[in-house]
């Protein structure tokens, strides 16, 4: 479970404090939960996810993460550059406290990635479709009660694709979800609720048809 | 195999610095073709120059100490506060992309950067020591103490410093150049190049009010005790800096981290 409780956020700007991107936001979102999250552009939903995802603090108000939380994936954050597919799995091992049966898990990401030889050459060699699915297959790797997406199924080619949606229906089928996607499939395939971000406030929905609904709606006001 | 459902924040912490140090020393020592090689090659040319220039200016003994071995040593000593600092002030920008893992803070980068930075030194000091020996310098100090407690001095320093720069640097990039060229004199005002002990007074004080001169002299005092070393030589200052810097980068470092991690 995951509590959110009056949130509110704004960035330092050059020129002084920013607009408030989230003004009191107030949410409980249920162990084992699929939930999308959906708004326009800028309606602070990658920032939601952030504050959950515990890298950025609120301004106010205070989350609580009663579960383990993934970090937030996609948007090819979480690789180093210099380092090969396989360095960066054993980096990301090591922080979650999976000294212990790394190589098994290793083993796990080679296998899915399927990146073949290039595992073993640095991630500035890959091909945006290449790091994706890297990070997608890191992001299988582990256990978590709750994962936290950022587009994140939209990687690499079709076969990869397909691959990965089975993947991921599997995954959410043991453990919670919160994605941010453009996609009205993508949130219809993946999410039951809804979470609807408008002018710096949520509003929940128990069903994501009403939430793309209501979003609409929000749209032509 | 589930994963330990919480673990303590020191057993977080402590892996997290393994897994930035294991990082970190890979890039540093095979980043590049060869990297580690040029680790050692730039003191040692550095050395070699300076040595050429007083050979043709004729100085054979500074401060009662054969030139070669105060040239070396005191290099090394200002490389070990130089490095350590330098590394660290680019510990954040450098692993930006690692801050999606909540796990990883940017005061843990800096850490980490400059410890593996002082390990480096130490084994390049080594190695130049060896290599002073085979050309029949006297490199066994003869204070060892007082040897390690300046260079641990110089290293703790270069980590206060790396600790507040890396927070300048990142939040205004602006300040972080004019840092980089305010440092940048220090190699001369630090008696690298020149003895201090042997500028006239008032400006010589002035001179010793640079907590490096201190670490500096200590060092060459460490590894000769006949060498004539600046009047008022005093450790303490050169600590009492280092720690006022800690602990100062430390408070910007918790103050700043969540400003440092999201722009």
């Amino acid at each position: 479970m995951i509590v959110v409780r009056d949130v509110y956020k704004r960035y330092q700007t050059d020129h002084g404090p920013g607009p408030w991107v989230l003004k009191g936001i107030d949410l409980v979102i249920p162990p084992r939960t699929n939930v999308g999250l959906i708004g326009r552009n800028g309606a602070g939903k990658s920032t939601l996810l952030h504050l959950i995802g515990g890298i950025d603090q609120p301004t106010r108000g205070h989350i609580e993460r009663l579960c383990r939380v993934s970090w937030p994936m996609g948007r090819g954050g979480g690789l180093q550059n210099t380092l090969t597919g396989r360095q960066n799995a054993r980096f990301v091992c090591r922080i979650h406290g999976h000294e212990n049966d790394m190589a098994d898990r290793i083993e796990e990401i080679r296998e899915f990635a399927a990146l073949g030889r290039m595992f073993d050459e640095p991630v500035k060699t890959y091909s945006a479709g290449m790091k994706s699915r890297l990070q997608f297959a890191l992001s299988l790797a582990f256990d978590f009660d709750v994962y936290i997406s950022d587009e994140v199924t939209a990687a690499g080619d079709a076969a990869f694709r397909n691959k990965a949606q089975k993947a991921f229906r599997r995954l959410i089928d043991r453990a919670g979800l919160i994605m941010v996607s453009h996609g009205e499939e993508t949130l219809k395939q993946f999410c039951t609720a809804g979470i609807l971000l408008h002018e710096g406030r949520a509003q929940w929905f128990d069903d994501i048809e009403d939430a793309l609904a209501a979003y609409k709606e929000s749209l032509q006001a | 195999m589930p994963a330990p459902l919480s673990r303590s924040p020191l057993t977080i912490t402590l892996a997290v610095w393994k897994a930035l140090l294991l990082r970190e020393a890979l890039s540093r020592l095979f980043g590049r073709r060869a990297a580690w090689f040029w680790l050692l090659l730039e003191p040692v040319f550095h050395v070699a120059y300076l040595m050429v220039i007083f050979a043709v200016i004729r100085v054979r003994h500074v401060g009662g100490i054969a030139t070669p071995l105060w040239l070396m040593v005191g290099l090394l000593a200002y490389f070990m506060f130089q490095r350590a600092s330098r590394q660290a002030m680019n510990a954040v920008g450098s692993n930006q992309a690692l801050f999606v893992y909540r796990q990883v803070l940017p005061v843990d980068t800096v850490l980490v950067r400059a410890g593996l930075e002082g390990a480096v030194m130490v084994v390049v000091t080594m190695l130049m020591l060896a290599g002073g020996a085979l050309f029949g310098l006297r490199v066994v100090p003869a204070d060892p103490l007082l040897v390690l407690g300046a260079l641990a001095g110089m290293w703790l320093l270069g980590l206060g410093l790396g600790l507040c720069s890396s927070v300048v640097a990142e939040l205004s990039p602006e300040g972080g150049r004019l840092l980089l060229m305010l440092m940048r004199p220090l190699y001369m005002l630090s008696g690298v190049v020149f003895p201090i002990a042997m500028v006239p007074q008032p400006y010589r004080d002035w001179l010793a009010l640079n907590p490096l001169v201190h670490g500096l002299d200590a060092v060459r005092l460490g590894f000769a005790p006949y060498y004539h070393e600046i009047p008022g030589l005093d450790l303490g200052y050169l600590y009492e800096w280092a720690m006022v810097l800690v602990l100062l980068g430390l408070m910007l470092q918790v103050a700043l981290a969540r400003r440092m991690v999201m722009q």
